[in-house]
């Protein structure tokens, strides 16, 4: 398996929000189809290398060396198939399985370019599914994760009716064999090359 | 270069250095602050990072259970849509290839989050609960879009 050499994200608010930025709507579009695209230019994001970041060597402020870089990513996901409905099946506010919603598997695909702020290191491609999960829907989570009228709500939804029927794995598992590795986001579990 | 050229040229570069500028809503300086959710994956090293990792039937780690919940906000509701990939990069400024992998979500909705809230004295900025959005239309223009990187 390669080794993780850049690592882009948003980092994390003050608050503990989990590398997240608003964005306008205009930059999310939902088609007819069923499919929604992403759009952002310049997005501030840090390079921390790895996730978990390693401990810099003669800490500042930061215990963690964050490398300051814009990020532009174009982004679509497709809905599959195996729709399914999620119900609470646990009342601990910190069990992942405390929320509600239809969701369906989904498959995306899109583009990128970033840089540092500094210009010394720069980089675009494509990315895609590859067979990897991927799921989309909607979803209630918190105090509204027993709203019980929402189920009827996502059943009319003309973005389900729409949705056309697809594979979920419908993209062949292409994983390249490269030397390196640079991650928009660690701890991601995909099917990494040899 | 006549005048009416540098203006169309500047008008031009006006209109597509606008987006660049506004795009990202800083959320720390926004009325309603979203929360996060209140679990996440213990990750030795770190700690607890307020995300899950969702994964498909037959998983085995690293994934969550199935069925693990893919929103980092918590009180929310709305779209959500998520995904790996995997993918190589086209050009690098040092000439080498990468292998990319990312795990980008998007969230439109409604969120019930924490605003600075009137107790009849001045305080230090304690919190109440206040609904950003509608929680009926996940459409709604006055929902807002999250993206997680």
């Amino acid at each position: 398996m390669s080794s993780q050499l850049h690592d882009f994200s948003p980092y994390l608010l003050p608050n503990g929000l989990f590398w997240t930025v608003k964005v306008p709507n205009s930059a999310l579009t939902i088609n007819a189809d069923g499919s929604i695209s992403l759009h952002l230019v310049d997005v501030p994001v840090d390079d921390a290398f790895t996730f978990p970041p390693p401990v810099q060597a003669v800490p500042g402020i930061s215990p963690i060396q964050l490398i300051p870089a814009k990020l532009s990513l174009d982004i679509t996901y497709l809905k599959g198939g195996n729709r399914r409905h999620v119900r609470p099946t646990s009342h601990d506010p910190l069990s992942p399985l405390n929320w509600a919603g239809t969701m369906w598997d989904s498959t995306n695909s899109g583009r990128f370019s970033l840089s540092y702020d500094d210009g010394s290191f720069s980089a675009s491609g494509n990315f895609a599914s590859a067979g990897n999960f991927g799921e989309m829907g909607f979803e209630r989570n918190g105090v509204f994760s027993h709203d019980e009228d929402s189920n009827e709500n996502e059943e009319k939804s003309t973005f389900l009716e729409a949705a056309p029927i697809l594979s979920p794995h419908a993209v062949v598992n292409s994983v390249p064999k490269t030397e390196r590795t640079v991650l928009l986001k660690g701890r991601v579990p995909v099917h990494v090359n040899e | 270069m006549t005048r009416s050229t540098l203006g169309a040229l500047l008008l031009f570069l006006l209109a597509f250095s606008v987006p660049l500028v506004a795009q990202i809503q800083p959320i720390p300086n926004g009325n309603i602050q979203p929360v996060p959710i209140p679990g996440g994956d213990l990750v030795p090293g770190y700690g607890i990072v307020n995300s899950f990792v969702p994964g498909p039937p037959g998983q085995t780690p690293p994934f969550d259970p199935i069925g693990a919940e893919p929103n980092v906000i918590t009180n929310f509701k709305g779209l959500v849509a998520m995904g790996y990939t995997s993918g190589l990069t086209t050009m690098t400024s040092d000439g080498k290839q990468y292998a990319v992998i990312t795990d980008i979500r998007v969230y439109k909705g409604a969120y019930t989050g924490g605003k600075a809230g009137d107790f009849g004295q001045p305080t230090a900025g304690a919190t109440m609960s206040a609904l950003s959005g509608n929680p009926e239309e996940y459409n709604d223009p006055e929902n807002s879009v999250f993206v997680e990187i």
